[in-house]
């Protein structure tokens, strides 16, 4: 009987590679980095993105406001956030348009590709990806892909191709990333690594070349995808080449330690949100997604009514938003240029399911903080026929000066949401 | 295009010049039958551009069945007209000669156009290797049995049910970096570093002596036994008041040779180990563990009332060791027979940081921690380990097997600090686990193979290992490119090893590596080789099939190469592998129980679950057994857990057997295993629609169309009020709704007889409304919180009309069919095992498989014969 085996590192592993000439591509699990010289004098205001979804939904009768617009009258949830009430929106009524499947839809929220349950799904492009193709490199980290979760395979990044980018779970793996320096001699080798890393690459991509002249046209077309994914990884590995050369930024936070405990899941969101916070105020990356999987609730999410247990999983959905509260006070708390880090950031909270209980995804729970919107509001859609979530996706980019009107499938920007 | 097709109807003006348009010239459809005047008078008053119903207009619908949705969507006419079920019943019905002769112009032009595809395309298209495949043919390669990479790459695609389906398999540079990594990963395992074999270790190990053991021994989880009574020199945890923990560590009394009897089953802060020893060496190792039962009388070591389980584990530890585990993996479930201790032997592969944990599988979660008194309080059932020995790493040969793939048989040699080549990087190995006993061997200095004419031996080398990795022999011009980068390698002043490595680091992420490449038409011989071994192993062919394709003499004893196949341990891997995927075993562990309706649920129930159902499907194909089996069966594979929760009389031990039922058992076939039960439930409460749709997709094979976007789920209520029943009957009362959930939940209330973890149940569990619980014949440790709520309603009646009262009569219905469960269970074998699924073409085909195997005797085993013989297997 074997059971679920967890990945493992041999002793001669790391360094090993690292410095031997079949070398390793040392790419970190953030995804690749921007050009390590990029134009300079660019007086842009720096615009940024935090979109974190929760995977159990959130209890709708807790979370949506009653009456629209300003005067809404929060909800027993959003009085937790009352403090950020001029600087938050809350939506009901929108959702996904053709994204369905239960827990499925979780892999949905930042591109609502319609359908995940059905055969032959594939995934569009996520929110994140789609800016970083635009804004992605002017920061050392294009985006950062985050985790908080008892398992692997989660996360809310996916690539123009439907593939998902693994998502980093450990804040202190994090911490390394994106400020342990290394000596000069770890630098030399990582970026020997990298050449011989590229080196192989070229040589692969020859070989697809090779391969591609007997095949048929279906087969070239799945083969081309190959030959893209590996002159993908070379554009990125040049780039973090580039940038092995230029330090890392320093910080006085001592770096965190991870914790193990799947029980302590709210404490564990929130040593990721500290670092999220550093990552924003050091510049790394402005584009990040923070899947949080509460998968150890997920037996009471399916409360059935039954009082006690919705209780308790009141009790727990609290502790979560407190979390988010007391991240959007630190980003309220450190200022840049005159502004606060949540004046810049777009702070995007939801989950892909409406209710838990019978796995619907329509009505979604959804709230967006700071980032330099008219804030203040409760925009309430139309329960019965929802309005597409995307819409405020478009809304987004634009506000990080990206012109497009389209995304996924949205059909415009956010109704009455406008620019601060 | 929905499937929805309701039967109002809308006179049109237009369609007859639409019919026009759509159907001038065509040079794909073809044209010795014209079907406007047949679509016109049947259909158009609801397909056509006006009414569009379901969202079909017929009336300008696209013909190039060269597109594959032009192509589904005229699949989706031909069928349902076929099937009588357009123009709806309650129209006026074509006259049959009309029906019959546009199907049948339908039916040709499709076939004509899919075959057309198949000649230029092939049925598939080009696969890369899955997860699974991946981490297989890497072990396989390289001789390294347990290497763990699944779980370095990132997870793939579902397509038709299976991660095999080419349109599941896409690549990234995600990917690709993983690969690398992956690939690292198994070379740096592969080859030998140092001129001996690492030293073995053998000894006994006792759970005491370790911290966490020994605290609860302290607190009166556990007792220290001698000779089958309490140990006179370290009594019951609350006969009298104990020293520290660390005096009794000094003064030594948990020695090696101490029995630990144990009444804790393992949790979050409970998780047991011989942790005296962890893997320094990454292989194979020999284990024995002494294990027996008893009961605990408050101070007193009784017989057992039955025979109890152990389970041992490989946990993985992180860090020094001193923190959580970073997972573990189960090894096997042992005996413990009453008062006599039972030594169970086997060999395993053990990875870096590994040892082996201990749980005390069959016993109920309690603790003597905070009790008054202690384990002088306590009364129940105890596991006993005397002692675990640990042998290993076995290395028959050296440098081992995974090293000589790689470098032959070249000497390894100390290459001095002077010497004039660049030596490879080296990392001693360490023992970091602060408790364990075990060490490294001396460092030697760095060895490394030594080639007296690098290029030559290169040569020989490659051309070996990339006929194996790419799975075919490689031509001169593919190898030239190879050897290209060893001599560039060896010039820049590399040694000969990492010049290798580069190489072979650069084949395994290749294409021709990553990807299975098969021309259209009739398989060469390799690439059926590839097909049957990743069909039956999830692996590469082996020496023996390589060879015999080379020959060209594997299909002419295909018959047998396929039986030497399934014979073989690694067929294993194709049930595994098939049956996680068809039946969603590999989501077995997605829900846990509610703890408050489902008391007596627990990780030796669940793998016992999972095991069952692997074993029957093992038995089915080891024994050729009728497919009808599937559905209903005369017997179970059983072992004691599983068959007391079947409530099964008369089965001792952990081990999986053959138990016939008795006439009048609810149970036999897979529709009533604890697994599919589980994996078919939420963990709270079960639905009628998710277990219907579950039958009727995967064992009936008719795929479920979702629901339309406007209907709302149902919200459960297990207040006690309302039944699921109840509430889907409000819900079946919607028109809209009821036309397709006649269609499958109707199996699944024959299932509503048992609860999420697969237990019978005539009334349903409930938290707050109902009757309380007899607790006879409940193992008095577990903690009864839930009533009994409402009585299960299992009646109901199949789509065709035919009635059926609870689970047997549901089974007789579905077994009176065996060519629809057995059509079913070729399609999914399709998909699995070509990458694609069914198409149109290969209905006949498959009808003919069917046939054939029932005219043999409907055999699971004589259906994959039939299927890997036939053209759909055979040709790409």
């Amino acid at each position: 009987m074997n059971s679920v085996n967890v990945g493992q590192r041999n002793p001669l592993s790391r360094r090993t590679f690292l410095r031997s000439a079949g070398a390793a591509l040392a790419l970190p699990l953030l995804d690749a980095m921007r050009p390590a010289f990029a134009k300079d004098g660019d007086a842009k205001v720096p615009r940024r993105m935090v979109a974190v979804e929760t995977n159990m939904g959130i209890l709708p009768n807790y979370f949506f406001p009653e009456g629209a617009g300003a005067d809404y009258k929060p909800s027993p949830y959003l009085e937790k956030l009352a403090d950020f009430r001029k600087e938050m929106t809350v939506f009901s009524g929108t959702s996904h348009p053709g994204v369905t499947g239960g827990h499925q839809a979780d892999r949905c929220f930042l591109t609502g590709t319609p359908h995940p349950e059905r055969g032959g799904f594939k995934n569009w492009v996520s929110l994140d990806q789609y800016a970083a193709e635009h804004i992605g490199s002017e920061t050392r980290f294009p985006s950062l892909t985050l985790l908080m979760s008892a398992e692997e395979g989660f996360s809310l990044s996916f690539t123009r191709s439907g593939a998902m980018i693994p998502a980093e779970k450990s804040p202190s793996k994090l911490f390394k990333k994106l400020f342990a320096q290394g000596k000069a001699d770890e630098v030399d080798a990582r970026v020997e690594s990298i050449r011989q890393g590229r080196s192989m690459l070229d040589f692969v991509a020859d070989q697809s070349r090779r391969l591609q002249r007997d095949l048929s046209t279906n087969d070239r077309e799945r083969l081309d995808q190959y030959f893209t994914s590996v002159r993908d990884l070379e554009k990125r590995m040049q780039r973090s080449e580039e940038w092995e050369h230029k330090p890392k930024p320093k910080v006085t936070a001592e770096p965190p330690q991870d914790l193990d405990d799947s029980k302590m899941f709210v404490e564990k969101s929130r040593l990721m949100f500290d670092m999220v916070k550093l990552a924003l105020e050091t510049d790394s990356s402005r584009l990040i997604t923070f899947y949080i999987d509460t998968t150890v609730i997920h037996n009471i999410t399916h409360h059935g009514n039954r009082p006690e247990t919705l209780a308790e999983l009141r009790a727990v959905e609290e502790r979560q938003l407190a979390a988010l509260k007391d991240f959007l006070i630190s980003l309220r708390g450190t200022k840049e240029d005159g502004q606060t880090l949540l004046d810049r950031t777009m702070v995007l909270y939801g989950s892909a399911m409406g209710s838990a209980n019978s796995h619907s995804n329509t009505n979604l729970p959804v709230l967006l903080a700071g980032g330099g919107f008219k804030h203040g509001k409760h925009l309430a859609f139309d329960k019965d026929n929802n309005y597409p979530l995307a819409n405020l996706y478009v809304s987004m980019l634009q506000r990080m000066g990206i012109e497009t009107d389209k995304f996924s499938t949205a059909t415009g920007t956010m109704r009455g949401f406008e620019l601060a | 295009m929905s499937i929805y097709f309701p039967a109002s109807r809308c006179p049109s003006l237009l369609r007859s010049f639409l019919l026009l348009t759509a159907f001038g010239a065509t040079a794909t459809f073809s044209s010795d039958y014209a079907p406007k005047p047949f679509f016109e008078k049947h259909c158009g008053d609801c397909h056509d551009a006006g009414t569009k119903e379901g969202g079909l207009d017929l009336m300008s619908l696209k013909t190039d069945l060269a597109n594959p949705q032009v192509f589904a969507t005229w699949v989706k006419i031909h069928d349902r007209i076929r099937a009588g079920e357009m123009p709806p019943p309650k129209e006026q019905r074509p006259p049959a000669t009309e029906s019959e002769k546009l199907i049948s112009w339908l039916r040709d032009s499709l076939i004509q156009s899919d075959l057309e595809r198949q000649k230029t395309q092939g049925r598939t298209t080009l696969r890369r290797l899955t997860r699974a495949e991946y981490e297989n043919t890497v072990r396989d390669l390289l001789a390294l049995p347990g290497i763990p990479l699944q779980s370095l790459l990132p997870a793939d695609g579902s397509t038709h049910g299976f991660d095999k389906h080419s349109d599941a398999l896409d690549m990234s540079h995600v990917q690709i970096a993983k690969y690398a990594e992956a690939a690292d990963e198994a070379l740096d395992m592969a080859i030998a570093v140092q001129p001996q074999a690492p030293s073995v270790y053998k000894k006994r190990l006792s759970m005491a002596g370790t911290y966490i053991v020994d605290h609860i021994l302290m607190n009166g989880d556990a007792v220290l036994l001698k000779d089958k009574k309490p140990d006179p020199n370290f009594l019951p945890s609350g006969s009298h008041k104990h020293i520290g923990q660390g005096e009794h560590e000094k003064a030594g009394v948990f020695s090696e040779d101490s029995t630990v009897g144990m009444f804790r089953h393992d949790d979050e802060s409970f998780q047991p180990m011989f942790a005296k020893f962890a893997v320094v060496y990454p292989g194979r190792y020999r284990i024995r563990a002494s294990l027996w039962s008893f009961f605990w009388n408050k101070g007193e070591v009784l017989p057992a009332k039955e025979t109890g389980a152990a389970r041992l584990s490989a946990v993985k530890l992180r860090g020094n060791g001193h923190g959580s585990s970073e997972g573990s993996r189960v090894l096997n479930y042992f005996d413990a027979p009453s008062m006599d201790s039972k030594i169970h032997e086997f060999e395993t592969w053990l990875n870096y940081k590994e040892c082996i944990g201990f749980n005390t599988a069959s016993l109920v979660p309690i603790t003597n921690y905070n009790r008054k008194g202690h384990a002088m309080a306590f009364e129940g059932p105890g596991i006993a380990s005397d002692w675990l020995e640990i042998e290993g790493p076995i290395n028959d040969v050296w440098p081992p097997e995974s090293h000589r793939r790689l470098f032959g048989e070249l000497p390894l040699q100390k290459l001095e600090k002077d010497s004039k080549i660049r030596p490879p990087q080296r990392v001693a190995p360490r023992q970091e686990i602060g408790h364990s006993v075990n060490k490294a061997d001396v460092w030697q200095g760095t060895w490394t193979v030594i080639s007296e004419k690098p290029l030559d031996d290169a040569r020989r080398l490659l051309a070996q290992f990339l006929t194996r990795a790419f799975r075919h022999p490689v031509d001169e011009s593919v190898l030239q490119t190879y050897l290209d980068q060893v001599k560039k390698h060896i010039d820049a002043g590399e040694c000969f090893e990492t010049a290798m490595r580069w190489t072979y680091r650069a084949a395994l992420c290749s294409p021709d590596f990553l990807y299975r490449v098969e021309k259209a038409g009739p398989l060469d011989e390799n690439a059926l080789a590839a097909r049957l071994s990743y069909f039956l192993w999830n692996s590469a062919p082996d020496a023996d099939l390589l060879e015999k394709a080379a020959a060209g003499t594997l299909r002419k004893e295909f018959k047998a190469q396929t039986e030497r196949l399934l014979k073989d341990k690694r067929s294993d891997r194709f049930v595994e592998d098939f049956l996680g995927q068809w039946l969603s075993l590999h989501k077995i562990a997605s829900t846990d129980p509610d703890r408050k309706l489902y008391p007596e649920f627990n990780p030796y129930l669940q793998d016992s679950m999972r095991d069952e159902t692997l074993a029957t499907f093992r038995e089915l194909l080891d024994k050729n057994l009728d497919a009808v089996q599937l559905v209903r069966s005369n017997f179970c594979m059983l072992n004691q857990k599983l068959a007391e929760h079947y409530k099964i009389p008369g089965v001792v031990g952990t081990v999986m057997r053959r138990v016939e039922l008795p006439p009048d058992s609810p149970r036999g076939g897979f529709l009533t295993q604890a697994a599919l039960l589980k994996i078919t439930a939420n963990g709270t409460v079960t639905s009628p629609v998710v277990r219907g749709a579950f039958i009727t997709s995967r064992i009936l094979g008719n795929p479920i169309p979702p629901p339309p976007a406007d209907v709302p789920a149902i919200e459960p209520d297990v207040r006690g009020a309302h039944t699921i029943r109840e509430q889907l009957d409000l819900h079946r009362s919607k028109k809209v709704c009821a036309s397709c959930h006649a269609k499958f939940d109707p199996a699944g209330f024959a299932l509503e007889s048992f609860d999420v973890i697969g237990g019978w149940r005539e009334r349903y569990r409930s938290t707050e409304i109902g009757d309380p619980v007899d607790r006879k014949g409940i193992d008095p440790n577990i903690n009864i919180r839930y009533k009994w709520g409402p009585p299960v309603d299992s009646k109901g009646q199949l789509p065709d009309g035919r009635a059926f009262d609870g689970i047997r009569g549901l089974k007789d219905l579905l077994a009176s069919k065996p060519a629809v469960l057995l059509r079913n269970l070729t399609e999914q074998l399709v998909v699995y095992s070509t990458g694609r699924e069914p198409t149109f073409a290969d209905r006949d085909e498959i009808e003919r498989i069917v046939k054939a195997v029932q005219e043999k005797g409907g055999g699971v085993r004589t259906l994959i014969h039939e299927l890997v013989s036939s053209p759909i297997f055979q040709s790409k």
